[in-house]
């Protein structure tokens, strides 16, 4: 309440208006969109990093920072920003990969004016649907960034592009529908004039069989976005053809606004239907962490490999938000972000040691670690950040999701120790795919068939990439607090509907 | 007094600065750190150092006064999830200290030379400290998450330095497997801790047991829950210390460099197991089954690593079974309840062990400027023999060594060894013949790998004149190709080595020896004669300090007085942990009945010996003694039956009993056959809707274009194509009622 300073609205349009006003550039080569969408990024990354210190209060689980402007009167649709605990730091993990996507994104130079645009024009939509209070201006902030996607996928992806461009949008947009449904259906619900308000909306109370159904309608569209089994097929294709730079975009930020959403929607809003839905959702979850982890066990495409490491990887997230319980919830957001870095840092690599060898095949590579020394350490590193070793963030969320299924109350004892079981079969699978993938493509000593193969060692760039990625990692492995505290308390008064109702 | 206690969580981080700035060097000025490299070793061996002097100063403490400490600090900040991380002094985490920071100091000095040629040789200084300092990590550790985490970085560790030589397709696939293997007993060890989280609400160790025994006397948590948690917990425990089912990555662990094989794989990471089930001791005592069931496993152990170890020609491989077989001996002896024999035996152990893989670092450091680095070959103990003349000072502290495995007084395992078979025997003789048993076979192939090594003359030189054939295939094969598959028993492991890989059916061509060579640990041409030389001083020098320490440590365990009952130093520095032996087992120290109980295993020891000696010596043709093939082949028809035995027991131990075989053919098989089925549900099934669904909505799209294409006669067509259905069903609407009326009337 001490500034007025419209905080948010800035960060949310400076991005997009900085984008569009590059094609008024004059053509002078690609070095100057390169450093002008670097500096607009990290300006961006700076206010954020600025607001959030001097202007948010931590012990504060109230939204704070709020904004509102009336927009369109007739159906009360508001211009209504807000943030809380648990959007700081899905925001932050915006700001911070898409900076290093962008970074990460130099070498492309097909078309990169609009390249550019895009990217910053995903950037605001990722940071508006993160920071929005109203339901409608969620969904447009949803929409918005799927086009930049969609754009990037089919004009600088790989040779299946468009194919794999198509059925992302596709997927995404009729799991558009069902989030609109969800919308209008909560809006006009009840009272004569629409509410879109996510204030008053927490507390309005639907009939069971209206809640459920509109539970539905939202889970659908997270599940699209998240994924969660089985409407997840679109994510590999994505991920295989994606240049890597949207491939971070996608699996660092796109895959944690399904999340977020479940748990800003779907458990904030209607939690009489989630406490009913629980229970599936965990059991989805258990089954989607073994699941996806067979699969990718299975594939020899090593990019759509570490894709479904993701799937099997965002089941964690999926039953700390079944659970119910502090401790899940908590566990959740840690592994929303944890995974955000250490997906985006897995598909940098990926798709840079890609390049160098020009093979996607795991059964055609080996041996890259003797040329390339410090992309096969930072892969090293990253898989056993995935793997959950210990002193990294993996094992600090996935260890709080079990011990919070485990402390949750909703579920009994035989429930409990089964998905516990099954979940630390997935703990076993885990290391097979990822190991064995860092085997097959650096251990032996393989020489390529390819010709004038000088492959080169990752230069400064890349290395700055990916040390800047696996910082937060380890600090978050070491001393989680730094990210709990950020979101204890919104989860404390989250949870408290479930048992004061 | 008090202050080394205050700073002893410095002592898991002294090592780890090193890790870090040689670390951070390699990344950021690879150039000069890489220039500087042998400066390095010196702050590695300082830093350690200084944790050997505090352990030791914690120890001496510990022995005099000792008292358990502990400091706390908070972690995590939840509301009703604290973690704490703090260290917990006490008897058995001193001891494990020590014996870390001994070894540790007297390997880091040896690989200095070891590894000195080696490309990798920072980066194996790096990861060497690093499991320094998560060793001593997990042993200072007070609760049960953090031994969890200190526990996944020491297998990590593990996996980084089985796979040290990352070009060798046999050690990729291999510290992969060490890796998975380990992964299991981490389930069984994450599922454990959340169990007893469940019932106890707590994670500290001094609470936990409270709380445990508590409900466990008072009934107040199904005792079945509590025997599966506890046996989840030691599921862990088994993969780390390879004990039985899970056994199969250590033989394959010692792939890695031989100092690791010493320190790893011999003294420190496989005792953190026992390590773990010592220090939840207090909660397995009130569990009868699972103490049962430890003792079980321990015994099974102890039988089947003393019979791999048998056969094998690596000689490594056959020192990988016998720390097996000896881990089998310490487990048994917790399973039993005898605390101070099992942690006896697990110091006494780690030295000889020790001493022995640093000897055998020796040998294969001698052997390889002229077998060859492959470690077909320079391990392969069908090359070696006659060492004895080139290598004198090797030879005899792998003698000493050998001896002390064997359970020869006054060497250290004897005591240990000794106290741990008169504790079985008490608990009860039925259990302890299998023990006593395998003193005899432990003697056999210890001794055997000795004589193979040094007795008789070099056979590299004399391997094409060899009776048995077989042997050739050393000689061609290099950088892990296939063996010949004419031979039956190679074939079955050939064919298991095809499948080791977990995953992944690429098979490494063979390419000019130029170019791997540069790839390869390359340990330069230093030695142009073509006999073997003895290693340089600053190897020689921790084996002689091992050799000591292989003297003399089994006199901590010795009471000298007769009078006063536990009054050597080992029960000393015990006193304040449980004393859990029974109440029967207080034999005193009687000198007379200790003499009749050595005496029996001695001679069952030295029975062993004498077998060997015959089989192998070189008293008799040294030429045709090469493996225990031979020793068949000249059998005569008359001992047939002796002969088939011996040939089922050389094949099972060859074979390591077959597990590795129905491991890879079940387990692996079977993950994989699931794999591609999964796969193929998501992809044609799942996938395959989604596809279907837009494959038919673009053909219907495509169709409706086609109509809609703006051709005349296809309006026409359908124009006359709806207003015939419509006249037809017209007419019969039509007709009906027409029939109808006309029926009706």
């Amino acid at each position: 309440m001490t500034s007025y300073f419209p905080w948010l609205t800035i960060l949310v349009v400076l991005p997009i208006f900085a984008g569009s006003s590059i094609f008024f550039f004059p053509h002078r080569g690609n070095k100057m969109f390169r450093w002008y969408t670097i500096c607009i990024c990290l300006l961006e990354l700076l206010l954020t990093t600025y607001a959030f210190c001097y202007h948010f209060q931590l012990d504060d689980p109230l939204i704070q920072l709020e904004e509102d402007y009336k927009w369109i009167d007739i159906f009360d649709f508001h211009w209504r920003l807000g943030i809380d605990g648990l959007s700081i730091g899905p925001i932050l993990l915006t700001g911070f990969i898409t900076t290093l996507a962008t970074l990460a994104a130099w070498p492309v130079t097909r078309n990169s004016r609009l390249f550019y645009f895009l990217m910053l024009a995903m950037y605001s939509g990722q940071i508006g649907s993160f920071s929005s209070r109203d339901l409608l201006l969620f969904f447009i902030m949803w929409e918005l960034e799927l086009i930049p996607v969609y754009l990037l996928l089919s004009m600088w992806g790989g040779k299946k592009r468009l194919y794999s461009a198509t059925k992302f949008i596709l997927y995404t947009a009729g799991g558009s529908i069902f989030l609109l449904i969800g919308v209008l259906g909560m809006g006009l619900y009840g009272s004569n004039e629409p509410t879109l308000d996510f204030e008053r909306l927490t507390n309005q109370s639907y009939p069971v069989a209206l809640e459920i159904i509109l539970y539905f309608g939202f889970f659908i569209a997270y599940a699209v976005k998240s994924p969660i089994i089985p409407l997840h097929t679109w994510l590999p294709n994505t991920h295989g053809e994606a240049h890597y730079s949207t491939c971070m975009l996608l699996a660092g930020i796109l895959l944690k606004m399904g999340a977020y959403g479940l748990i800003r929607i779907n458990m904030e809003l209607l939690p009489h239907a989630h406490s009913i839905f629980s229970p599936w959702l965990v059991i989805v979850g258990t089954m989607q962490i073994i699941y996806a982890a067979l699969i990718s066990l299975g594939q020899r495409n090593f990019k759509k490999r570490i894709a479904y490491s993701s799937v099997s990887h965002m089941g964690f997230t999926i039953i700390g938000i079944g659970s119910i319980t502090d401790m899940g919830l908590n566990g959740a957001i840690l592994q929303i972000l944890s995974h955000g870095f250490i997906g985006a840092a897995l598909f940098f690599l990926a798709g840079t040691s890609c390049d160098r060898i020009r093979l996607v095949y795991l059964d055609e590579m080996g041996g890259i670690s003797i040329p390339m020394p410090k992309i096969f350490t930072m892969f090293s590193s990253f898989s056993m950040a995935s793997l959950a070793l210990p002193g990294m963030s993996g094992f600090v969320a996935e260890s709080v999701v079990f011990f919070g299924i485990i402390t949750s109350p909703k579920y009994l004892l035989m429930p409990k120790i089964l998905i516990t079981f099954v979940m630390a079969i997935g703990v076993i699978l885990t290391p097979i795919y990822l190991l064995s993938m860092s085997r097959q493509m650096f251990y032996g000593y393989k020489l390529f068939n390819v010709p004038h193969s000088n492959f080169l060692d990752s230069g400064p760039r890349e290395l700055f990439v990916s040390i800047c990625i696996f910082l937060p990692v380890i600090g978050i492995g070491i001393y989680p607090d730094f990210v709990l505290s950020l979101s204890v308390d919104r989860v404390q008064t989250i949870l408290s509907n479930y048992f004061y109702r | 007094m008090e202050h080394t206690y205050q700073y002893a969580w410095i002592i898991p981080f002294l090592p780890l600065t090193v890790t870090m700035s040689i670390g951070f060097g390699l990344i950021l000025i690879p150039k000069a750190t890489k220039n500087i490299r042998r400066i390095w070793v010196f702050p590695s061996i300082f830093l350690l150092s200084i944790a050997m002097g505090f352990s030791a100063n914690l120890s001496i403490q510990q022995i005099n006064g000792s008292f358990i400490y502990q400091y706390l600090w908070s972690w995590t900040i939840d509301i009703d999830f604290s973690l704490e991380f703090g260290y917990l002094i006490d008897p058995l985490t001193s001891i494990m200290s020590i014996l870390i920071t001994t070894v540790g100091v007297m390997i880091l000095i040896y690989s200095d030379n070891y590894m000195s040629h080696d490309q990798g040789y920072l980066r194996f200084f790096a990861y060497m400290s690093f499991s320094n300092t998560s060793m001593l990590g997990l042993v200072t550790s007070s609760n049960l998450i953090q031994i969890h985490i200190f526990w996944e970085l020491v297998g990590m560790c593990s996996y980084l330095l089985i796979g040290f030589w990352f070009t060798r397709p046999i050690a990729a696939s291999a510290c992969q497997k060490a890796f998975v293997t380990n992964r299991v007993g981490d389930f069984g060890l994450l599922l454990g801790i959340l169990g007893l989280y469940w019932i106890t609400g707590s994670l500290e160790f001094r609470d936990l047991f409270e709380i445990a025994n508590n409900l466990i006397h008072n009934n107040g948590v199904s005792s079945l829950f509590a025997t599966l948690c506890a046996s989840l917990l030691f599921v862990g425990a088994v993969a780390k210390s390879a004990q039985f089912p899970l056994h199969v990555w250590l033989p394959d662990a010692m792939e890695g460099p031989t100092p690791i094989s010493a320190l790893i794989h011999a003294a420190t990471m496989v005792a953190a197991g026992i390590f773990l089930v010592a220090r939840l001791i207090p909660l397995f005592i009130d569990i009868p089954y699972i103490m049962n069931f430890i003792s079980l496993l321990g015994v099974i152990t102890v039988l089947l690593g003393a019979t791999f170890s048998l056969a094998q020609r690596d000689i490594k491989r056959s020192l990988a079974y016998s720390t097996m077989s000896q881990l089998g001996y310490i487990m048994l002896a917790l399973g039993i309840g005898s605390y101070r024999a099992a942690l006896f035996h697990l110091i006494t152990h780690a030295y000889s062990k020790a001493l022995l893989f640093l000897g055998s670092g020796s040998i294969i450091h001698s052997m390889e400027p002229i077998v060859g680095y492959s470690p077909e070959k320079s391990q392969n103990m069908v090359l070696m023999g006659g060492l004895t003349r080139y290598v004198p000072i090797t030879r005899t502290t792998f003698l000493l060594g050998t001896l002390s495995l064997c359970g020869i007084p006054p060497l250290a395992c004897f005591w240990s060894k000794d106290e741990i078979l008169n504790d079985s025997w008490l608990y009860s003789p039925i259990f302890a013949i299998i023990p006593y048993f395998t003193i005899g076979l432990t003697a056999f192939y210890m001794f055997r790998v000795y004589l193979l090594t040094f007795d008789g003359y070099l056979r590299v030189y004399f391997q094409n004149h060899s009776s048995t054939k077989n042997n050739l295939f050393y000689s061609i094969s290099l950088w892990g190709k296939e063996a010949p598959k004419t031979f039956n028993k190679n074939l079955l492991l050939s064919t298991m080595n095809n499948k080791v890989y977990f995953f992944s059916k690429d098979t490494y061509k063979i390419i000019d020896n130029d170019k791997i060579r540069y790839f390869s640990t390359y340990f330069g041409n230093k030695y142009t004669s073509t006999y073997p030389h003895e290693s340089d001083n600053t190897m020689l020098f921790p084996l002689l300090v091992l050799v000591l320490f292989t003297l003399f440590v089994g006199s901590i365990g010795i009471s000298f007085d007769q009078e006063v009952m536990d009054f050597d130093i080992l029960s000393k520095w015990l006193t304040p942990s449980p004393n859990l032996l029974h109440p029967n087992s207080n034999y005193s120290v009687n000198w007379y009945e200790f003499f009749t109980n050595s005496i029996f295993s001695v001679s069952i020891a030295i029975f062993g010996l004498f077998i060997a000696y015959i089989l192998y010596g070189s008293v008799y043709s040294f030429f045709q003694n090469l493996d225990l093939i031979n020793s068949f082949v000249k059998g005569s028809p008359k001992r047939i039956i002796l002969d088939q035995i011996k040939s089922v027991i050389y094949n099972w131990s060859y074979n390591r009993g077959y597990i590795d075989i129905f491991y890879t053919r079940v387990l692996v098989m079977g993950i994989r056959r699931l794999t591609e089925l999964t796969q193929f549900f998501d992809r044609h099934i799942i996938d395959g809707i989604t596809n279907g669904v837009g494959l038919t909505s673009s053909l219907i799209g495509e169709g409706i274009r086609y109509m809609g294409g703006g051709r005349i006669s296809s309006y026409l067509f359908l124009y006359f194509f709806y207003v015939s259905i419509f006249l037809l069903f017209f007419l019969f609407i039509g007709i009906n009622p027409i029939i109808i009326q006309v029926f009706m009337g």
